[in-house]
């Protein structure tokens, strides 16, 4: 099969609630045919707690302490667990194509294995010991640093994931709850013990280097070529309707 | 505000998986019926909505291995993929709230 053209989109900083809708917008409309198969970076700012789309919010989150933080919560299209995106501590990716793209497995399980092997490629490129841990997790020198969440819906799949450039586990903590407040201090030791990042491993980031390395990882494992493109209109238009339907609506975040 | 069905609840964690947490509230018979229940967890299901159906599914079925087992086999056996959690992880995460 020739290479196939991708669209890259580097959207930078934006709020959690623009952030998740414009990935809903992007997968619409590369389902729809109206964009091309879209690999997207961006941040978060403010700082944001997201909750996998089975959560219970008030079972994962210290909605009070968010608050006072300044620190967004949204649910996610996507299952899997509550992350805290901090601001400018994480390069947050996602990626949208049609559900019958040839190549992608039709098991969502298999289907991690493949996307999340760009992400390997793209921390190998970065000279770091990077491997897959199913079910969905990226471990450097077996410390988790990456963790994704896929769904398929509208006829197409949506893979996003963070790469965590710091981590700062107390104040993660801060804003998740914990089944009780005595085991708070060994919940964080846990995830200082488990998890790393990519200055922890490097000494120092490079928001452009990383994204450079990924684009060739997933242009490497997917046989495609990336260029760099802008949101389209309609997905503008778009973002803004799923924003107030969903992600900035109460009764979805409030849902379970 | 979410609702809460309560006050029986677990939390199970699946070998090499993920958490479900049930909450319901069941009747007085024995054993038990499920009379509201909720199902959250950083699984995975697609398509995502079906976790409605199948906490609809379990709604009215006795608090019994057999009975929840049917039905939570019956679920998986229709179009729907769950990654991070199988039929027994959904029984016992049941059970253990019973």
């Amino acid at each position: 099969m020739a290479v196939q053209e991708w669209r890259l989109l580097l959207t930078g900083d934006m709020s959690a609630f623009d952030n998740m809708a414009l990935d809903e917008a992007v997968l619409r409309c590369v389902v729809a045919g109206a964009s091309p198969s879209t690999l997207r970076f961006y941040g978060w700012k403010p700082s944001a707690v997201s909750i996998g789309y089975f959560q219970g919010i008030e079972q994962e989150v210290d909605l009070d302490m968010c608050r006072e933080k300044g620190v967004d919560v949204i649910r996610r299209l996507t299952g899997g667990g509550a992350v805290f995106h901090e601001h400018g501590s994480e390069i947050t990716y996602s990626l949208a194509v049609k559900d019958d793209y040839p190549g992608i497995p039709k098991k969502v399980l298999d289907s991690y294995t493949l996307l999340c092997g760009g992400l390997v490629a793209g921390f190998r490129r970065l000279g770091l010991d990077a491997e897959f841990k199913p079910i969905n997790d990226i471990l450097v020198n077996g410390k988790k640093i990456s963790g994704n969440a896929q769904t398929r819906r509208f006829g197409g799949i949506l893979q996003h994931g963070t790469l965590l450039c710091d981590v700062n586990p107390p104040l993660m903590f801060s804003l998740l709850k914990v089944p009780n407040e005595k085991i708070r201090d060994k919940l964080i030791a846990g995830v200082e013990e488990r998890v790393t990042s990519i200055r922890r491993e490097m000494g120092t980031v490079d928001n452009a280097a990383v994204i450079e390395a990924m684009c060739a990882g997933f242009a490497e494992i997917l046989d495609i070529r990336l260029s760099l493109g802008t949101v389209s209109d309609e997905e503008l238009a778009l973002l803004e309707r799923v924003k107030e339907e969903r992600y900035a609506n109460p009764t979805w975040t409030y849902k379970r | 505000m979410p609702t809460q069905p309560g006050p029986i609840s677990a939390d199970y964690k699946a070998v090499g998986g993920k958490l479900l947490r049930v909450r319901m509230t069941v009747t007085e018979d024995s054993p038990p019926v499920i009379q509201a229940l909720r199902i959250t967890g950083d699984f995975f299901m697609h398509p995502e909505e079906a976790i409605e159906d199948l906490e609809q599914l379990l709604t009215g079925v006795s608090l019994d291995e057999a009975a929840l087992r049917a039905r939570v086999r019956a679920f998986f056996d229709e179009d729907v993929q769950v990654v991070g959690a199988d039929v027994d992880d959904f029984v016992t995460a049941l059970l253990k709230a019973a």
